[in-house]
Order: C-alpha cells, then sequence, then structure tokens
C-alpha cells in the first residue's frame, strides 16, 4: 500500500478547511433566510392545500409579510390535500418534518386537536383574540375550552338562479329578488320543474333545480329545516332531529323520486363528473337554472362567463313566514405539533388572520373574514359579494366542532346518498349515523 | 420429537458466508427496518386506541370486534372481493390473448407490441382522469359505442351496479405488462410441438387448450398470485374517482354511489388519515394481510392440479 503522501495531507487540509469555512458561514451568518425577508429574522415553513387563485393571494400576504417583519421569514409551500384528508401533515408531523403552520379546514380542528396533532396556541395569547373573531368561527378554532387555531375566511351558502333560463321557461323571476325576502320550496320547485328538459333518449339535457348537488349538503337543508345536528349537554350527534329528517325526505327522497333518481344521477354523472373543473360548472354550461352554492363562484363567473344572467337570493324556505339559513365553512392556520420555529410560525398567523392579512386575502379571493371589524367595512365587497357578506354572514350557522368531524360528514352524506337514490328511508338511514357516529364520539365526552 | 441436526460450517463455509454478508446485508436490514418491524408495529397496535400521536391506549380485542359490527368493513370488504373476482380472470384473459396477438407473425408487430403495451407505462392516476372523460354517460366515447350498436346508456360511475365494472375495465389499460411476460412464455414453448400436433391433424384451438395453456399455467399461477395481491390493494382509482373518499365530491357521494368504490384499502386510508384512528387501520390491515395470505395460499394449493410445470 502506498504511504499517505505530503500532496494527500496538503489535499486533506484543503477540503476540511473549506468545510469549515461552508460551516461558519452557514452557523453565523445573520443575513435573510429567504430573498424578500429581513436579515436576523427565523425562517418558518407555511404549507397550504389551496391552489391558485387562492395560493396566488396567498403568496401575496407572505411576501407583504416578509417584507416587513423583523420576526419571521416565511416559504409558502402547496401541498397534497383537502377539506378532511391531511395525511400529507400528519405523516409529516410524525416523522419531525412538518411545517410551522399549516392552513386547516376549520370544522376538523377539534379533531386533529383531540387526535393530539396540533400544538394548543394558549402559551402565545391566542385566547386573547377570541372577541376579535365573529363566534362561530373562534368556537370552531377551540377544543375542550382552548385555542388551536386562529380562524381565516369563510363562506356562507345561497340560492343562485339562472335568469335568462328562467324567463326562457315563462318564469316570473320578481319573487327571486333577493330584496323581496326569501321564496319557499315550493315556489322554486314549481319554477323549476318549468326548466326541465329531456332529450330525444329521455335523459335529461337541462334540470331545473337538483337540490343534493354543489352545496346543496345535509347540513345545507338540515339547517334549514331548523334542524339541530349536535347537542352538547349529552354529547351527543343528534341527526334523528325530526326537522332534520324531514329535510332528508322533501329535499332528497321526495324530489329524487319526482325527477326520477337514476335519470337525475345519469344528469349528475354526466355534468358534475368527478374532478368537473369550475370552466364545466353546470350552473355556467345553463344545465340546471337553480344551484346552491357559496360565494367562491363569484370568482368564476368573473373569470369564465362574465355576461351570465344570474342573480344570488337566500336558500328557499319550507314555508312562508320562516326564518332563512344557511351555513358558514371556512378555514383556519394551525401549528402542528413538534413545529421547529413554532414562535415565528405564529408571528404569520397573527398577521395572516388578524385585519391587515385577511383584507387582502378576502378581498382578492372575494371570500368572507371572520375578523369581526373587516365584516362591515364596506370597501371589501362589490356586487353579489356584498349580500352574501351583509345579509347571509350575519345568521349563519355552522357544524357542530366535534371531534368526530370528519366522520360525522361521511356518514350524513352515505346517509343522503341513500336517501337519494331511494335505497333507504330518511328515518333508517339517519337512526344508523347517529349509531355509527355517538359509538365514535364517546370517547371524547364529555366536551366543554 | 425430531432432532434437528446443528448447523455445521467448516472454514470454507463460514469465509463464503462472510463474503455473503455485505451482499445480502443491506438486503436484511432493509427487509427488517421497512417491511417485517412495520408489520410488527402495525399488529401491535392494532389492539390499541391511537391516532399516531401521544400514547397508545391498550384495549385489546376491541377493534376486531369493532369490525364485525361494522357496516364500511363488510361493504369494503365485499366490494374489494368483488372486484377481484371480477378483474383477476378477466384480466388473465386479455393478458393472455393480447400475448397471442403480439406473437403473430406479421411485419408490424413491433408497432402492434408497442401500441399494446403503451397505456401500461402511463401512471394509473392519469389514466384514471383520462377514464372519467370516456366513460361520461351523455359524452363518453364508451357509451357512444353502446347506443350506437342498440345497446343501453349505461351510468358507468353513477350507477352502484356499475362503477365496479367500470373500474375493472380501467384496469385492462394496463393489461400490457402481464401480456408481455406471456409472450415470453408462448416464445419459450418448443415449435417442435405444434408441429408434430399438427402433423396429427390438430388444429389451432386444440394446440391451443392442450399446448399452449398447459404450459403457460405456471405463468398463469404468477400472474392470478400477483393480480389477486394487487387486486386486494386496489386503491388510486378509487381515490381519484372518489375525489379521495372525502365526500367532497359535487355528486355528493363519499366513495362512489352507496360507497360502491369503497375498496378495502380506500377504507383503511380513510381511517388512518382522515379519522385518525390508527388502531382500527392497523386492525384492518392485519385482517387484509390474513385475507391474503389465505387466498394465495388456496391458489398455491389448488396448483399441484393444474400447473405443468414440464412437458409430460
Amino acid at each position: 500500500m502506498r504511504s499517505f503522501s505530503g500532496r494527500g495531507w496538503t489535499a486533506s487540509l484543503i477540503c476540511l478547511s473549506v468545510v469549515v469555512a461552508a460551516c461558519a458561514q452557514g452557523g453565523g451568518s445573520s443575513g435573510p433566510p429567504l430573498a424578500g425577508c429581513k436579515s436576523g429574522t427565523t425562517l418558518a415553513t407555511f404549507w397550504t392545500s389551496h391552489t391558485p387563485p387562492d395560493s396566488d393571494s396567498l403568496k401575496h400576504v407572505v411576501d407583504t409579510y416578509n417584507g416587513q417583519s423583523s420576526v419571521g421569514c416565511v416559504k409558502m409551500v402547496q401541498v397534497p390535500g383537502s377539506e378532511t384528508d391531511v395525511t400529507k401533515l400528519m405523516t409529516a408531523v410524525r416523522g419531525g418534518s412538518g411545517p410551522d403552520v399549516y392552513m386547516l379546514d376549520r370544522f376538523t380542528v377539534a379533531e386533529r386537536a383531540a387526535a393530539g396533532v396540533l400544538t394548543d396556541l394558549t402559551k402565545y395569547g391566542a385566547g386573547n383574540l377570541s372577541s376579535k373573531y365573529v363566534d362561530f368561527a373562534w368556537k370552531e378554532a377551540t377544543f375542550q375550552g382552548k385555542p388551536y387555531a386562529l380562524p381565516l375566511d369563510t363562506d356562507v351558502r345561497a340560492l343562485w338562479y339562472r335568469k335568462d333560463l328562467l324567463k326562457a321557461a315563462g318564469v316570473d323571476i320578481t319573487p327571486l329578488d333577493a330584496a323581496n325576502g326569501p321564496v319557499t320550496i315550493d315556489t322554486v320547485r314549481t319554477m323549476a320543474n318549468k326548466v326541465n328538459h329531456q332529450d330525444a333518449s329521455g335523459a335529461y339535457d337541462v334540470i331545473g333545480f337538483v337540490p343534493w348537488v354543489d352545496q346543496g349538503w345535509h347540513y345545507t337543508w338540515g339547517f334549514d329545516f331548523g334542524g339541530s345536528f349536535f347537542d352538547s349537554g349529552s354529547c351527543k350527534v343528534t341527526p334523528t332531529d325530526p326537522k332534520i329528517v324531514q329535510a332528508f325526505t322533501t329535499m332528497f327522497g321526495d324530489w329524487a323520486k319526482a325527477l326520477g333518481p337514476e335519470k337525475a344521477q345519469t344528469w349528475v354523472s354526466s355534468f358534475l363528473p368527478p374532478n368537473n373543473p369550475p370552466q364545466q360548472w353546470p350552473f355556467l354550461t345553463g344545465k340546471t337554472a337553480f344551484i346552491i352554492t357559496g360565494d367562491w363562484p363569484l370568482n368564476w363567473v368573473k373569470q369564465y362567463k362574465p355576461d351570465l344572467q344570474y342573480g344570488v337570493t337566500y336558500i328557499p324556505i319550507p314555508k312562508t313566514g320562516d326564518t332563512p339559513s344557511t351555513w358558514a365553512g371556512g378555514w383556519s392556520l394551525v401549528i402542528p405539533t413538534g413545529a421547529k420555529h413554532a414562535d415565528a410560525g405564529y408571528d404569520f398567523m397573527k398577521y395572516l388572520a388578524g385585519p391587515d392579512g385577511m383584507k387582502t386575502y378576502v378581498t382578492e379571493t372575494q371570500h368572507l373574514p371572520t375578523w369581526k371589524s373587516l365584516g362591515s367595512d364596506a370597501s371589501l365587497y362589490q356586487g353579489d359579494h356584498t349580500f352574501f357578506a351583509t345579509k347571509l354572514l350575519p345568521v349563519a350557522k355552522s357544524r357542530p366542532p366535534i371531534p368526530v368531524g370528519a366522520f360525522y360528514w361521511d356518514q350524513l352524506s352515505t346517509a343522503q346518498d341513500a336517501v337519494v337514490r331511494g335505497s333507504a328511508t330518511a328515518d333508517k338511514a339517519l337512526a344508523d349515523v347517529a349509531t355509527n357516529t355517538n359509538a365514535k364520539l364517546q370517547q371524547f365526552c364529555p366536551l366543554k | 420429537m425430531i432432532a434437528v441436526p446443528r448447523l455445521r460450517l467448516d472454514k470454507k463455509d463460514r469465509q463464503s458466508l462472510l463474503v455473503a454478508l455485505p451482499f445480502v446485508g443491506p438486503w436484511v436490514i432493509g427487509f427488517l427496518a421497512f417491511t417485517a418491524y412495520p408489520i410488527y408495529y402495525s399488529f401491535t397496535i392494532s389492539f390499541t386506541r391511537y391516532s399516531g400521536f401521544g400514547d397508545a391506549t391498550n384495549i385489546g380485542f376491541t377493534n376486531y370486534e369493532h369490525m364485525y359490527h361494522d357496516v364500511l368493513f363488510w361493504k369494503s370488504m365485499y366490494n374489494t372481493l368483488y372486484y377481484v373476482a371480477l378483474a383477476v380472470p378477466v384480466g388473465l384473459v386479455i393478458a393472455i390473448a393480447l400475448g397471442l396477438a403480439m406473437n403473430q407473425k406479421v411485419r408490424e408487430v413491433a408497432i402492434y407490441r408497442a401500441a399494446i403495451y403503451a397505456p401500461s407505462i402511463l401512471p394509473i392516476y392519469a389514466l384514471t382522469f383520462i377514464f372519467i372523460v370516456l366513460l361520461n354517460p351523455r359524452f363518453g366515447v364508451l357509451n357512444y359505442a353502446i347506443v350506437t350498436l342498440g345497446g343501453p346508456s349505461i351510468n358507468w360511475l353513477g350507477d352502484p351496479a356499475w362503477t365496479k365494472v367500470s373500474v375493472v375495465i380501467l384496469a385492462q389499460l394496463g393489461a400490457g405488462g402481464p401480456a408481455l411476460i406471456f409472450l415470453a412464455a408462448i416464445r419459450g414453448i418448443p415449435s417442435e410441438l405444434y408441429e408434430s400436433a399438427a402433423l396429427d391433424g390438430a388444429g389451432a384451438i386444440r394446440r391451443f387448450y392442450h399446448i399452449t395453456l398447459p404450459l403457460l399455467t405456471p405463468v398463469i399461477l404468477y400472474d392470478l398470485i400477483l393480480g389477486l395481491i394487487l387486486g386486494l390493494q386496489i386503491f388510486t382509482p378509487a381515490y381519484v374517482l372518489t375525489q379521495g373518499g372525502a365526500g367532497a365530491g359535487a355528486g355528493q357521494y363519499v366513495a362512489g354511489p352507496d360507497n360502491s368504490l369503497m375498496f378495502y384499502v380506500l377504507y383503511l386510508y380513510k381511517t388512518a388519515f382522515q379519522f385518525t384512528d390508527m388502531g382500527y387501520a392497523s386492525a384492518l390491515a392485519t385482517v387484509l394481510f390474513l385475507v391474503s395470505v389465505v387466498l394465495a395460499l388456496a391458489i398455491m394449493r389448488t396448483s399441484r392440479s393444474w400447473v405443468h410445470y414440464e412437458v409430460t
């Protein structure tokens, strides 16, 4: 074997000095962690599953924060996920490589907190912000009386109608003007039936109203009929509330039977297939005259069919004199368990979920704010957005913030599907929901 | 009791072992760390209530007892076995047919082989998106062909009677892979067998049933076992078609109409990552493992009577 030569020693020393210099550079630098950040700030990672245009707006807020913060420097990363699917977050947190801030569907905060995925924000003083947010949003952000999230945006549901289709079918659309208050379900049914059209094969090419698609969920109609989905006193879900049973029977079972369940489902499969892009939303393409949806399609209309002749009004009520209803969802910001730069992360959360960040976000995305004082800021809303913000948001209900929220949602959706297809009565389907969900819920009771 | 003779290694054996260990060591370590230990760990937490975070609570056999009463467990098991029972034989027949087609002595055979194999290299995720368009009841090319031929219009993804059939059809786009294996096996059959059979007056069909098929049985066995294991783990098409089984589809299904696309692994995935119930998900995984082993062993056992490894 050859001996280690003098040239070898020299080469080794050069290598060593390069490594030492690199380490010194990395460890002792006070430069900004990212371009656009201030020197001396701490790098925090922010994950969101949102896609454009919402993620574009989030990036604007991140850039603004980075330019002015002397605490944190945020790197935003888009990750796979959805409202209830947080697989990426869970595996990363478990593997010790989770983000410092995560954007989480607010109605699942209690569920994720109960599972131990989230950090209690009490030590950051988050509890002091409770009065700044609308009540339902703050309730959703807590679990067992402790704050685990800061609420971000919200959304509410309404009845959208196509003026051109209804007029072409000979319908007088005056009663639908929101200024006249809510119309009854019977009124909408009569109008919708005039629009129904079948092609030569007998298949629907246009349906006036399919109440169970888009945002026509169990919660939508359950709330509309005055139902209550959870009893905090007994710590039990209450899907068998007679008003919810009535809602399922009227809006899913009876409505589907009148249209023909198979024919209606063929229309759904044709015009609302899985992963349907917004450009092909059947309300835009003229395949339905009524649809229950939120405020976010306002952006789709602007982008894909700015000349659309449409209107927005209250969700139709069961009978004259009933109070109109809607429900609000939305997102929140959380610090996952084991976050390495939680302090910097919380500083960013306060900004994005505070008045400045939220104002930018809701203005650019046409979402609604949960920061109370922004709710009355008329400059944030244009056109139909004003109706959502001023008429619907103040009366909106929300889903019960329980630690089995995603499971309960799935159970209700299964029941809804069964009633629509006529394979189960509303009573039977909802009784199963109660049995299955309460069995899962009991381990977390009592809830504060 | 039979005494097991102690393994005696002489000096040469020990030297060989020392040489072999560095080569097989990484694989053994990888197997122990990433397969054997996770299976053991999953099995142990199947007796707990565990979210994946914090401490696990021992609950004995509660997860297994719950399974018995869990409608979705039975539903997902039924859906999966239904799929396997349909997809594996159909896939086998199509793969053999394609293998035979690719073996034809025509000049452009290379082009045909490439065309048949091409869909197999596309990710199933992308194929599923394409398939959604092809299966549209109004605008899809499949229904267009069926209706043109006088058949009924089928709501492939909206009718629970057809959803699993749709996934079976989708799976056939990947038949090019096994077809190549069958092609190799067909080409490995000695040509003199066919020649002597032809001299004896055997026609093409008789030659296929009495020469080709028996000599393909080892590959058929391999394809059956592989198809069974992959079929029991069917996930991606259902995940895409149901938008993650998140209950957020525009058609308001959780996992297809009547949960007809709630395959076992999709349910396991939802239980683990959407309902954060790792204990129950692990119990589901244990049962799937046992079902896979039992079915694979059953096929292996019956194979003695129908697999021919040699020409006799």
